[in-house]
């Protein structure tokens, strides 16, 4: 019989590389968009010169080239961590931030400015690591209460999260009205998700922790597509559910905070880009997971180009643009491959 | 109580395949769905699992498969207790057809049936060319080979239903667990299900337990049978013996008409407002 539509390693290694190489002429281009001009030739004339002062290259490599490398990065992890948590919870309107990411994250920024602490780790202000602490710490606050309804209690685990969520923004308001301070105004415009220039450093550490995060969701894959039918089918499929959700949830959370950690709290992408990438390349978690990180990530590249230079000199939060392209993108997809899929009827 | 088919009087004492030994099990400490339950299934026998709702067959159905864990006694599937498998040693074992889920992402009928292989897929979790020949053949065995790319959700109950035993079968393991197999299907599905099920009993010598509401079909197709009583009481024996009209009449408390054509047995619920009255079963039971 017919294995068309089959899934075989080589098909995925040949979509994977293809993806991969979009994404690499994505960053190339939009390295040399931007509200400055910058030519090639000066900023190769650049390298290996320490003396003279090339514009060119100081923007190109210190400005640029890092905000770029951040866009790729935290695109990848925010999809491939939706595309866990819209399995998971199989829930077509769940997010990386449902489970109380986002406002563990908004609490823990709040209160590093409130306490005025002032020093660096690797590079990192105390917002981000308070956030990054703040995310993981609520995840785990909302697993555990989930974990109180019951094992594997889906629909408990989403309550814990919602009600999480809500109590630690109204906990946000109140510190950030009790405070009056200027810098927490400042902290919810950094949660609103921008990109800033960072150093390279801090960007190698978190692709590496979240290319290896990506690698550990690809490998529970399979056990991921056994999940989408229930915990007991899974079960009876010889899928240990305990330990995947574990790994899978554990895995989702930490790459979400640290694109938390690195650039706020951007939006949009961790529901919308698993979306499009089922409906183009439908539900099969060992495509869907390696082909959204790509796409989350070209797709941030690009969206954070167009926040650069759309009301140049100065810039919109990435998060606006997201909504605002990605958007009508999704629609268009939507209303293309609706025939084909499932859960939309 | 404690039955057990063929091979009876202890000489060539052959075991059986699930072999379940004083089960008792409540969802709560105050509450008993299943009290003192013994039963042996020979291999590649086809059990019905019978009852009024709530006497207890969809939870025994769980404990056959290590979902839930007995309160008292023991089950032994293969000699070996449920809940000393490994998840994964299990699958192995043990299918189980469950009541439809569709899922929220529509996966299409070959990627279904493919999911059965998990627990053999390479490290890197493809699947192995004998993973597609054995997927190939559940496909076909249930006729649904001709849509095997389409999703899900586009497919008809019957249809689906058809899907999940294709599932099942490609899971290649001795034994099958059905909750309900022909839940709202028409009487032509309904037969055909029953047909294919008693099919791989014959073919593959599989051992089949299925859950069912359906008295007449079971009858038909199933060897044993095990009748749940709401009182925690329960009746096994071969279907011919268990499914008599005392007995249904007392487990279901309806009054039945019973009758018989050539070999197959059948029996009609009557209730109050039956054109003939009650009365009439008693008459026409030879």
């Amino acid at each position: 019989m017919s294995m068309k539509g089959q899934l075989t390693a080589r098909k995925l290694v040949i979509k994977v590389t293809v993806g991969l190489a979009v994404l690499l002429a994505a960053m190339s281009v939009c390295s040399f968009i931007g509200s400055e001009k910058v030519s090639l030739q000066a900023v190769l004339d650049g390298f290996g010169r320490q003396a003279a002062v090339n514009p060119d290259y100081e923007i190109f490599v210190r400005v640029r080239l890092p905000r770029i490398f951040l866009a790729a990065i935290v695109g990848a992890a925010l999809a491939s961590s939706g595309v866990v948590c819209q399995a998971l919870l199989r829930n077509p309107l769940a997010d990386p931030y449902i489970l109380g990411v986002s406002s563990g994250a908004g609490l823990g920024a709040v209160i590093a400015v409130i306490s005025g602490l002032n020093w660096t780790f690797i590079g990192r202000s105390p917002i981000s690591v308070f956030a990054f602490v703040g995310a993981l710490g609520t995840v785990w606050l909302v697993w555990f209460l989930g974990r109180l309804t019951g094992k594997f209690h889906i629909i408990g685990l989403l309550l814990a999260g919602v009600v999480v969520n809500t109590f630690f923004s109204a906990l946000i308001m109140f510190l950030t009205l009790v405070a009056k301070s200027q810098q927490v105004y400042a902290t919810i415009f950094w949660l609103m998700g921008n990109m800033v220039e960072e150093n390279f450093l801090v960007l190698w550490c978190g692709a590496g922790c979240v290319v290896g995060g990506i690698l550990v969701l690809f490998y529970i894959a399979p056990q991921l597509n056994a999940l989408s039918f229930g915990e007991e089918d899974a079960r009876s499929m010889g899928v240990n559910i305990g330990r995947t959700q574990l790994i899978a949830f554990g895995v989702a959370a930490f790459i979400t905070a640290i694109a938390v950690s690195l650039s706020g709290l951007v939006g949009f992408v961790g529901l919308v880009v698993p979306h499009g990438t089922r409906l183009v390349f439908g539900p099969d978690h060992r495509k869907l997971l390696p082909l959204s990180a790509i796409v989350g990530a070209t797709f941030l590249v690009v969206a954070d180009t167009f926040a650069r230079i759309v009301v140049a000199p100065a810039q919109l939060p990435v998060g606006v643009v997201t909504a605002i392209i990605g958007g009508p993108i999704f629609l268009i997809l939507l209303i293309k491959y609706s025939r084909k899929v499932s859960w939309l009827k | 109580m404690s039955w057990c088919l063929g091979g009876k009087n202890g000489d060539s004492k052959m075991s059986g395949i699930i072999e379940v030994e004083g089960l008792s099990f409540g969802y709560t400490p105050q509450s008993t769905v299943l009290k003192d339950v013994s039963f042996e299934v020979m291999p590649g026998t086809f059990l019905a699992i019978a009852g009024p709702n709530g006497a207890g067959k969809s939870t025994l159905l769980n404990l056959l498969c290590g979902m839930l864990s007995p309160r008292l006694g023991s089950i032994k599937i293969d000699g070996t207790a449920v809940e000393s498998y490994r998840t994964e040693a299990l699958a192995k074992k043990v299918a189980v057809v469950r009541q439809e889920f569709i899922p929220v992402f529509g996966f299409p009928v070959i990627d279904t049936v493919m999911m059965a292989r998990t627990p053999y897929y390479s490290p890197l979790g493809f699947e192995s060319r004998l993973d597609r020949e054995i997927v190939a053949e559940a496909l076909e065995a249930t006729d649904t080979a001709r849509f095997a790319l389409r999703p899900l959700a586009c497919l008809s109950a019957g249809e689906r239903q058809r899907v999940f035993i294709a599932r099942a079968l490609a899971q290649n393991t001795p034994i099958l667990l059905l909750d309900e197999p022909t839940n709202f299907l028409d009487l032509k599905h309904q037969v055909g299900i029953y047909d294919l099920l008693k099919t791989t009993q014959l073919k593959k010598g599989k051992t089949l337990v299925a859950v069912t509401h359906d008295i007449n079909l079971a009858a038909q197709y199933c060897d044993a049978a095990l009748l749940l009583g709401i009182d925690n009481g329960c009746q096994y024996g071969s279907a011919k013996d268990v499914f008599s009209i005392e007995q249904i009449e007392k487990v279901f408390g309806v009054k039945v008409f019973a009758g018989k054509i050539g070999q197959e047995k059948f029996f009609i619920p009557l209730g109050k407002f039956a054109k003939d009255g009650p009365q009439i079963a008693a008459k026409h039971y030879s």
